[in-house]
């Protein structure tokens, strides 16, 4: 599919100026309204070039065009739930592409701990609290996998068959989202905590990417996670 | 007819309206209006927000096309769209042969001797 693409030419002062006021009422980050609007130009224009070639004069076409559409509140508020459900499942989608590789570098920076695969009371040379906070960090990181998936499954096809709850998907990509937030920013803390007592049983290099790798995602989640809560608020 | 009367029947409608063939959006108004005989006459631009939601459904898909020098979004059924149209059809089949039938003036009441 591609864009959307320059505007129409035969754009007439009336209906931009009626675009505008829609394209003002749009809920969330303007950078998505761009295609909505120029799917609402390309059916107004249709629908002046109708009235004109039924016999209108063109400023009372556009008039008439843009009255069929309808108040530019109610145009605007009709793709609120749209915007949301497209908004999640971009953060959704992201939070689960972005956790396995962040996770993989938490792994590579913790190699050198004496944690090895098996259950936790069975990891050697940990204090309590190193393994409370990893099995907390992983629990956090399975709480957003959980909430992701939900919020992609909640946008997508499946919605052919689930009751239409708008709030559902965002709701689960803020969830997620903060999931991801509680995940890095502890793995943080337990890595600044590692550094402060045992500096030497960390390895460098990973432990450097993996810092700067959650710190990223620990601010974008963190951001993700708050517009999706503004644009579930948004939805009534 | 007002929207809040076609509430819940709009997705099947534009499934039906679509499946002819692939429709842009001031097409699919007109259909509307023709097929409805004038009767169905909603706020045009609300009808685009149900188009996207079919289309996240799978049950659509659209394409931004320009023929004619205007770049229009082209919406067509798929696969899934056309199962899901034949599905609304025989549940408003059996419901509006149902409510037809209670609306139906009952026959007098037979009086005793």
């Amino acid at each position: 599919m591609s864009g959307p693409g320059p505007p129409d030419p035969g754009t007439g002062p009336t209906i931009d100026r009626y675009l505008a006021e829609v394209t003002a009422r749009l809920s969330g980050p303007p950078r998505g309204h761009a295609g909505i609007v120029a799917e609402l130009r390309s059916g107004l224009l249709d629908a002046a070039d109708a009235h004109r070639s039924a016999g209108l004069p063109p400023d009372q076409a556009d008039l008439t065009a843009i009255r069929e559409f309808g108040d530019p509140a109610q145009v605007a508020s009709g793709f609120t739930a749209e915007i949301a459900a497209g908004q999640a499942r971009r953060v959704a989608v992201i939070l689960l592409v972005t956790g396995p590789l962040v996770g993989l570098l938490w792994i590579a920076a913790a190699a050198r701990l004496g944690i090895r695969i098996g259950l936790p009371w069975h990891w050697t040379g940990l204090s309590p609290g190193l393994r409370v906070g990893i099995l907390l960090v992983a629990g956090a990181a399975g709480v957003t996998a959980w909430a992701a998936m939900l919020g992609i499954a909640g946008t997508g096809r499946l919605t052919r068959w689930l009751p239409a709850r708008p709030r559902r998907a965002p709701t689960a990509a803020a969830v997620a989202g903060f999931g991801a937030v509680g995940a890095d920013g502890l793995g943080l803390v337990l890595l600044a905590a590692q550094l402060a007592t045992a500096p030497g049983k960390l390895s460098p290099v990973p432990a450097a990417a993996a810092a700067a790798a959650g710190t990223a995602r620990l601010m974008l989640a963190n951001r993700a996670a708050r517009r999706c809560l503004a644009s579930r608020a948004a939805l009534t | 007819m007002r929207a809040e009367t076609l509430k819940g029947h709009l997705d099947g409608i534009l499934l039906a309206v679509l499946e002819p063939g692939p429709r842009h959006g001031y097409a699919i108004m007109e259909a509307l209006r023709v097929r409805s005989g004038g009767q169905v006459d909603l706020p045009t631009g609300t009808v685009y927000p149900a188009l996207h939601r079919l289309e996240r459904a799978g049950l659509v898909q659209a394409a931004w096309s320009a023929a004619g020098g205007r770049r229009r979004r082209v919406y067509q059924l798929t696969p899934a769209g056309r199962r899901a149209l034949d599905a609304e059809r025989s549940t408003w089949r059996d419901f509006s042969a149902a409510v037809s039938a209670l609306l139906q003036p009952a026959p007098p009441a037979m009086s005793s001797p």
